[in-house]
């Protein structure tokens, strides 16, 4: 049954066994096609395990799920380097740490150094472990280290 | 080159299959 799927999937994630996950995640579609969770679980699966092209090519097959993948996409364009393309995504999508995150990130590889701090001084706020680290890569590469 | 992490990665996360099974 669909539940035992489910518990074999959860037992993957928990051990980081994603690509062992992700072949889960097809046998639940297989008796369940469209299951909302399976689907999620496979695209961010497929992310984890870095087979960053077929998680895109899962996300723009399920077009009819209702489900807002726009920043899973977004990451997963970021991730092979076409970042226009990642930030003309991240537009669509409801400003929240994460996507801050992913657009301060793009910016920094675009060189686009002052937007990129900009983000970062607004997210000090929401206390995300080890932003310092890229706020300060910012400002060096912004030639703003003393600040 | 300073270091930058990929500290979006850490907001790509599993939905909760608490229900499902
Ligand atoms: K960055």
């Amino acid at each position: 049954p669909i539940e035992d799927l489910f518990a074999s999937l959860s037992k993957h994630i928990q051990r980081s066994e994603f690509e062992q996950a992700a072949k889960v995640t097809d046998q639940v579609l297989r008796v369940a096609p469209g299951d909302e969770d399976a689907i999620r679980c496979k695209v961010v699966a497929l992310i984890k395990a870095d087979r960053i092209d077929d998680a895109l090519s899962t996300i723009q097959s399920t077009k009819k799920v209702p489900i807002d993948f726009t920043f899973f996409k977004a990451y997963c364009l970021y991730r092979q380097n076409k970042l226009d393309e990642a930030l003309e995504s991240l537009k669509t999508q409801e400003t929240n740490s994460a996507t801050m995150l992913l657009e301060s990130q793009i910016l920094y590889r675009l060189g686009k150094m002052d937007a990129c701090v900009d983000i970062y001084q607004k997210l000090q706020k929401s206390k995300i472990d080890s932003l310092e680290i890229n706020s300060v890569a910012g400002l060096v590469s912004s030639g703003r280290a003393s600040e | 080159n300073p270091i930058v992490l990929d500290l979006a990665y850490n907001f790509i996360e599993f939905p909760s299959l608490e229900s499902r099974m």
